[in-house]
């Protein structure tokens, strides 16, 4: 892709950085608009219509407050860890296509569903190394917890997100979404519902949110942080967030190829992306929200005992199942 | 995790509450009736009151001072001492202080923050013909 | 059941030399003086003759040249108080902690605020007052003069009052001792734990309790006795009615005054709005604690329609300034019987959603079956009181067993649970709301007409009373002295949770880490009752209490 003007515009603005911060802050509002409803109550609503400025208040506020470095801390990693987890996460955006064609068009290739596997690994290891670096204790187990938490989980996640590319014949995303003629949530259903509840350990989303337990840990990984730096981490969360949701949009759902009307396709692409990735993350939230916080032990038991030898399982149902199906892969 | 299988009856009731109304009111935009009863800022009725003073000695706060006015001693209300127990009500002879149902009384002066015999009267009147501001 | 005369006839019996003086002015009270040191054998007496006994507070009152020392003994239904006396210049006296181990922080709480000393006791240290505390200076003594902490201004706020959250010791040992200060986000109160953990278990705690003393035994003495109904009301928010009932009770005991019947029934109704509203703030609590906020969002939605009868009947959702000696300030309209009928009954529809909720919910019985275990023995050696109790199969409750107010007219249950964990303690509570519902609609409709108050002098007669109310978290004990004037000679109150955090250390040691919340909230602390006694000037920082679970466990393994 020739590096002018049109790259520029599509890695800035859009579908890049521009449009992918944007989005991700609608999420976020979306997310607690949903929770608040799910809890039978209002959610945001005085920032701005119906509250949609309320996650920008949040940053806006966040800007303003004193950024605070511990004196024991070590303070290149301390300052670069969010930075570093930030843009990680938005990286592996480049290789999910949202409006049809990646962010830098024809980047995409073979294998680059490994690669955002190993960025989001890489990605989520930033976070634990800015807790890790703030020589607090209660970051300091916060930081653990999430690494114990998210490697254990991450085996399981990489074992369901074999199945897609098994059925689908590829190990690159976009190849994957465009083969889903019919998606793959119906045809290995057990497949998207274990992912599910596997990237919601990974996201550390109730009920494996122990990470985030303000009950137990202060704030865990994010206690010493403060103004500019907790605003990257928190915006790096959500991108996460996001992140997790076009994954299994990407893999299970078919990413944003869908029934294009009139117009360009480029927007419809984009609508089916949108639509599909808030509906991903109603789920995410409707699961999170049916269960009590589990113990740091009870969590593990639950990896090792459960979700290992049931995504072994998962896989090699897909792969039996396969010629079935393959006639209605794309 | 043995019960796993059956389904909680929360994810039934997840469910109806999305389809509900919020419970949550969007004040200040809506207001909730108080009852009548309610503790809310004091009325004095000065033609009743008998300048005895048993408000001031009974309040349990101290937040009660009788000052002289034109034609009596009145009492001035401190309501930033003072915990609405309403025991001056209690113990006024004559019945001379009520409450009233306005809450809204935060500010950020603290001159507002003390009832006078001359404001006391006038929010008397004012909330004779419904007026229910500061 | 045993009668106090039977108490009273026993300790004559077998003790008759050391007995100086015997009062019994009411049914199911007496005030036994002993002669100085025998307060043991009284005791021990007590305790071992009748079942479920136990001590309900120790009162240190200052006589001027004697320190007057008041065991109050329980023997479920009536209270002994067992009076000792010990000269102020040497306040010395033997510990009981040997013959009920449950006694340990009442004379903590004596020596912290009077100067007694328990000779014998395990750990008698500082129980309230802070660490930087001039020495020898005892708030609660009449001669106590509030300028030496003028004069001492420059050594407070030393080291010792400082406190690092999850500071870390002894890294080179297994047992790591981890302080969770009183600033903490999640709790809801401040005070201290110091933990003790090896790997994942928990070794031992201590609790610091007094970070929301606010000096309200010492200021008591200053008001008159309506007035002090108001102060008392304010030691704690969620129990305030229970408070107010307890206190206003001790004054009437004191005085001889018969209060009307409908007074009574209008005391018991909104005593037990109180109750209802005070477990769905701990369910819901609990289900924010235990990382489940679904449940505490829709517990304290059903919550504030509790919250609006109160404010109908009472003037405000929280303190409800209802109660005064005499009866109560306001009279209860037919009107308003049918709202209130009408919110108990939808509340107790909603309260079979949540008890299947707590019953049958896979993820909260993970995290509360098994969880916080208290035996009943320990239970009983400790004293605990309320659903603490209950939930470890006592049956133990005021209301039947030392009825006041309606509650001898009213049939009610009193529910126990034998499993001694967390969960049974829940559960104790969701029944009990469905209770109160059923004796607030039969109260609604036996309420006799009549005056609802008595005209009450200001002053008082000499004497002394004990008043014991069931509060939503257990026993509530009052003690008033008066000594003739419109002034309170002594104060006491002895809130519940004082009486169950001693527990909380039987419970958690030997747990995991991972299970302090469950089993803490479980206890439904309210530090604000339980913190105060005594004049002091204290800057009420609040901190937030709670602790560190699995600090340890992780560091260890990393």
């Amino acid at each position: 892709m020739p590096i002018d003007l049109v790259f520029f515009l599509r890695v800035l603005i859009f579908p890049g950085f521009a449009f992918l911060l944007a989005f991700s802050l609608f999420c976020d509002w979306f997310e607690r608009k949903v929770r608040a409803r799910m809890q039978n109550r209002m959610g945001p609503s005085y920032t701005g219509p119906i509250g949609l400025l309320q996650p920008i208040a949040d940053y806006i506020k966040l800007l303003t407050k004193e950024d605070i470095i511990p004196a024991q801390a070590s303070r290149l990693l301390f300052t670069v860890a969010p930075v570093l987890a930030l843009s990680l996460f938005v990286f592996t955006f480049y290789y999910i296509p949202i409006d049809g064609l990646n962010i830098i068009p024809n980047s995409s290739f073979e294998g680059d569903l490994i690669l955002v596997l190993v960025l989001i690994t890489i990605a989520e290891f930033t976070m634990f190394l800015s807790g890790w670096s703030s020589t607090n204790p209660y970051s300091g187990i916060g930081a653990t917890r999430v690494l114990t938490q998210f490697l254990g989980y991450d085996i399981p996640l990489i074992v369901f997100a074999i199945g897609p590319a098994f059925l689908s014949g590829s190990l690159s995303m976009a190849t994957i979404a465009k083969k889903q003629t019919v998606p793959f949530v119906a045809l290995t259903p057990w497949t998207f519902i274990l992912f599910l509840i596997t990237l919601q350990a990974e996201l550390g989303k109730d009920p494996f949110d122990i990470p985030h337990a303000e009950t137990e840990i202060v704030a865990g990984y994010v206690t010493e942080f403060s103004g500019r730096k907790l605003a990257f981490i928190e915006i790096a969360k959500d991108i996460q967030v996001v992140l997790g949701a076009a994954l299994v949009t990407v893999l299970f759902l078919g990413g944003p190829y869908g029934p294009v009307l009139l117009g360009p396709s480029a927007i419809w692409y984009t609508f089916w992306f949108i639509v599909k990735v808030l509906a991903v993350i109603f789920l995410l939230e409707y699961v999170g929200s049916v269960a009590a916080r589990l113990r740091i032990d009870q969590v593990v038991k639950a990896n090792w005992r459960l979700m290992m030898p049931i995504s072994l399982l998962a896989l090699a149902l897909t792969i039996v199942c396969e010629p079935l199906l393959s006639p209605l892969v794309g | 995790m043995a019960n796993k299988l059956r389904l909680p009856r929360m994810i039934r009731e997840i469910a109806s509450s999305l389809l509900k109304s919020p419970f949550t009111r969007e004040y200040p935009k809506v207001k909730v009736a108080v009852p009548e009863g309610f503790r809310g800022r004091h009325i004095l009725y000065p033609e009743r009151c008998i300048s005895c003073g048993l408000c001031e000695r009974d309040c349990p706060a101290n937040a009660i001072k009788l000052v002289e006015t034109a034609d009596k001693r009145l009492p001035v209300f401190h309501l930033d001492l003072c915990i609405f127990c309403y025991q001056c009500a209690d113990s006024c002879p004559r019945s001379a202080i009520e409450p009233s149902t306005l809450f809204e009384m935060s500010s950020t002066k603290k001159e507002e923050l003390i009832l006078k015999p001359k404001a006391l009267i006038s929010s008397y009147k004012n909330l004779l013909e419904g007026d229910d501001k500061k | 059941m045993t009668s106090v005369e039977e108490a009273v006839s026993l300790l004559k019996d077998k003790l008759g030399s050391k007995v100086i003086e015997c009062k019994t002015p009411k049914p199911r009270r007496a005030y036994v003086l002993m002669k100085s040191g025998y307060h043991r054998d009284a005791i021990s007496l007590l305790l071992e003759t009748f079942d479920e006994t136990g001590v309900s507070t120790i009162t240190g009152t200052d006589l001027g040249s004697e320190i007057e020392l008041n065991y109050h003994i329980r023997c479920r239904g009536p209270v002994v108080t067992i009076k000792n006396k010990v000269p102020k210049e040497k306040p010395q006296i033997m510990t009981i902690t040997d013959l009920i181990p449950g006694a340990a922080l009442y004379e903590r709480e004596v020596f912290d605020l009077l100067g007694v000393v328990f000779q014998g006791h395990p750990d008698l240290k500082r129980l309230i007052l802070s660490d930087d505390w001039p020495e020898g200076s005892y708030p609660l003594r009449k001669d106590w003069d509030p300028q030496i902490l003028e004069k001492n201004a420059h050594n407070l706020g030393g080291q010792s009052s400082i406190v690092n959250g999850g500071e870390v010791e002894g890294a080179t040992s297994s047992v790591v001792k981890v302080i969770v200060g009183p600033q903490h986000p999640a709790l809801h109160e401040p005070e201290r734990f110091s933990f003790k953990i090896d790997g994942e278990v928990v070794v031992d705690v201590e609790p610091r309790l007094g970070y929301v003393h606010r000096g309200i035994e010492k200021a008591a003495e200053r008001l008159m006795f309506f007035q002090d109904v108001h102060l008392v009301e304010r030691i704690c928010g969620i129990c305030n009615a229970a408070h107010t009932i307890c206190f206003s009770q001790a004054v009437e005991s004191i005085g001889n005054i018969e209060i009307p019947p409908k007074a009574r029934y209008l005391r018991t109704i909104i005593h037990e709005l109180n109750r209802i509203h005070s477990h769905l703030l701990l369910l819901g609590v609990t289900g924010f604690e235990l990382g489940y906020e679904p449940l505490f969002q829709y517990v304290w939605r059903d919550r504030e329609p509790v919250l609006d009868i109160i404010e109908m009947i009472t003037g405000n959702r929280l303190l409800t300034a209802f109660n005064t000696i005499g009866g109560v300030r306001r009279d209860l309209k037919p009107d308003i019987h049918e709202k209130i009928k009408k919110t108990m009954n939808k509340l107790k529809k909603q309260m079979r959603f949540y008890k299947n909720i707590i019953e049958e919910d896979p993820s909260l019985r993970l995290r509360t079956r098994g969880v916080g275990i208290l035996k009943p023995s320990s239970a009983k050696k400790l004293c605990v009181v309320g659903p603490v109790a209950r939930g470890s199969g006592i049956s133990m409750d005021i209301r039947r067993d030392d009825a006041y107010a309606a509650y001898d007219e009213i049939p009610f249950n009193v529910i126990t649970y034998e499993d001694c964990d967390s969960w049974a303690r829940l559960m104790v509570r969701a029944e009990e709301i469905v209770e109160s519902i059923d004796i607030i609609n039969y109260v609604l409709d036996h309420v006799p007409g009549g005056p609802y108050r008595v005209k009450v002098p200001r002053k008082q007669p000499e004497g002394e009373a004990v008043s014991r109310v069931e509060a939503p978290r257990g026993e509530l004990l009052h003690y008033v002295k008066s000594d003739g004037s419109a002034y309170p000679y002594r104060v006491k109150v002895r809130s519940p949770t004082l009486a169950n955090i001693i527990s909380f250390r039987e419970i958690i040691r030997g747990s995991y880490v991972a299970d302090i919340p469950a089993a803490l909230i479980s206890l439904d602390p309210c530090f604000s009752c339980t913190d105060r006694m005594a004049f002091v000037d204290v800057n009420n920082d609040r901190k937030w209490h709670w602790s560190l679970n699995d600090i340890k466990r992780l560091k260890k393994r990393s």
